[in-house]
Order: C-alpha cells, then structure tokens, then sequence
C-alpha cells in the first residue's frame, strides 16, 4: 500500500501538495527555534551579543547596542577623575530625539539642550571618579548614531538600533 | 497608520506560526495549547496596541484584522489554490482498518488520538473497527466506521425525496 498516492475516496486528497506543506512546516519549525535560539544571544536585545562597552580616554559606557521599542534599558557611564566640582555629559541630539528618559542617577544638577543635543551637569567632588545611570527606552525603531563627551573632552561615538 | 502596519505583519505573523505549528494544535487542542495560545494573545495585543489605548486605535486595529480576514475568505473562495495553503487539506490516516503510519508520524497523529476520536464518536474499541479515520482541515479527526455485523448499525436508508 503506497501511503503517499492520492486518495480521491472519501476525500479529495493531495499528497504532492501534503508533502511540501509538511516541508514548509519543518523549516517554520526551524525558523522558530532559530528566532529563539538567536534572542538567547541577545541580538534581539539584552544579551550578550547586545551588551556593549565604549570608552573614551576621560569615561566609559556600557549599553545596550540592541533594544526594543518601549523597553526601558540602562546606559551607564563611567566618569574618570577630574572635573572642579561638577561634571559635564553630553549626549547628542539623535540621543534626545530617539530616547525617552525614564530616570537620571545621580540626578543631574542642571541641563542644558540646544541643536547639538543635551548637556547633563553633575555635582561631583573635584577630581573624584563618577558613575551616572541613564535609564531611557527607545520611542521608536531604528538606528540612532550617538555621540557623548565629558567636560567638553574628546567624544566617543556610538550606536544602537532599536526593534519595533 | 503605524496601527495598522503593526496589525497587518501581526495578522501575517500569527497566521504563519500557527499554519507551521499544523492541525494537530487547532484540532487537538489541551488545556495546555490553550494556555498557550492565551499567552500568545495577550504578549501580541500588547505589542499592538503599545502605550495606545485610545478609542480610535482600536477600531483600526479591529478594522484591519476584519479587512484580511475577509480579503483571506474571499480569496480562498476564488482560488483552490489559496484554499488549500490557508486551510490545508484532509488526509486518510487509516483505510479499510489499516493504520497509515507515514502519514500519522508526518501529521504528529498517534494511533490513541485516532481511538480516542473513535471512541467518542462511535462508541468503537478497535482500529480494525474503521473504516476510514480521516484528518481534517480544520485539524479534527472524523470517523467512518466499518459496518460489521453486531458492532455497529448501518445508517438508515434516506427517502429519496427527503
């Protein structure tokens, strides 16, 4: 008994057309292990394929290079020594137009935005190293090339591409 | 007009998850699928709707998953073609009592999910008792039982005119 020839009794069969679904429904099944198996990496965000480490001469920042839309994420920066008294961080304008911020820790002292972005001031004991926390999601989709400088130092450049 | 983008891929989406997930899940379902499928609705309608909760959101969201179940309907109305990719199509899984086992490994079917199916319909103990299980398109599994004398009555004639 051939169990792949059409039957046309009781029902209408076709096997040719039976088979290839059956294909097409193992590579989906590939296709969705794939998708998670990908996500474990973290490109789809929070993962290690995503996390991300800048550093400048004068600060590092650690993110998150892949995010969602909405999800709320951190982008830590590393100040290293210096400053009279208060630090400048400036991060700008794709930073302020794609990202909505959620939090700032420490919070900053004053801000400043023009054209060219926003400058964050801190309080901060002169010389003494700093850590501030942005947490911010991203309003929508796409690539954003950010650009961040302490105290007017050198920028460090970065980017992050966020899902819908 | 993002709602609607985001209902059309979401409507195609799911659509294609579930077809490759195949007929066992629609037609089988366990307390368990339907679990799932309740997680399913609820990280997606989150995923729509976002942060948007508005009245007009809605009706978008509601009259584009309306437009492609109908645009989908009609289409498979008019082409056999469609008709069989969006709704697959019935296959034997046991004939004149014998267990098609290719076809059952394939479509995930076990021999019990054919005898619970014949148990529940015609009160049958055996798949010799069949004389056709067949899987259908919507993903149940339908009965026709051989007629052997002293297990199951034959159907009545119907009256031509009736």
């Amino acid at each position: 008994m051939d169990e792949f020839a059409s039957r046309h009794y009781p029902v209408q069969e076709n096997m040719r057309f039976q088979k290839r679904s059956w294909i097409v429904e193992r590579l989906g099944w590939l296709v969705l292990l794939a998708i998670a198996v990908v996500g474990l990496s973290g490109v789809f965000g929070n993962g290690p394929a995503s996390w991300a480490h800048v550093s400048d001469r004068t600060f590092a920042v650690s993110y998150e290079r892949f995010q969602r839309a909405t999800r709320t994420s951190s982008f830590v920066f590393d100040l290293g020594p210096g400053g009279a008294g208060e630090r400048t961080l400036h991060l700008s304008a794709p930073f302020q137009r794609d990202f909505e911020f959620t939090s700032i820790q420490p919070p900053p002292s004053r801000s400043k935005t023009d054209r060219d972005g926003i400058d964050l001031t801190f309080a901060a004991p002169p010389g003494a190293a700093g850590r501030v926390v942005i947490w911010a999601h991203a309003r929508s989709y796409g690539l954003s090339r950010i650009i961040a400088s302490l105290d007017g130092g050198p920028a460090a450049a970065f980017w992050v591409f966020a899902y819908p | 007009m993002d709602s609607v983008i985001k209902a059309t891929v979401v409507f195609f989406v799911l659509w294609a998850i579930i077809r490759v997930s195949g007929r066992r899940t629609l037609g089988e379902m366990t307390a368990f699928d339907f679990v799932l499928f309740m997680i399913i609705g609820g990280s997606t309608q989150r995923a729509i709707t976002g942060q948007d909760y508005s009245l007009m959101n809605a009706l978008l969201l509601v009259a584009t998953f309306v437009t492609l179940d109908v645009a989908l309907s009609i289409l498979e109305l008019k082409s056999p073609f469609f008709r069989r990719v969006l709704n697959a199509m019935p296959m034997i899984l046991v004939e004149n009592g014998y267990p098609m086992t290719e076809r059952m490994q394939r479509a995930r079917i076990t021999p019990d999910n054919i005898l619970a199916s014949a148990r529940r319909l015609h009160g049958l103990e055996r798949i010799d008792q069949i004389k056709f299980a067949i899987l259908e398109a919507t993903g149940e599994i339908t009965i026709v039982p051989a007629v052997q004398a002293g297990t199951v009555e034959p159907m009545p004639a119907r009256a031509p005119n009736a």
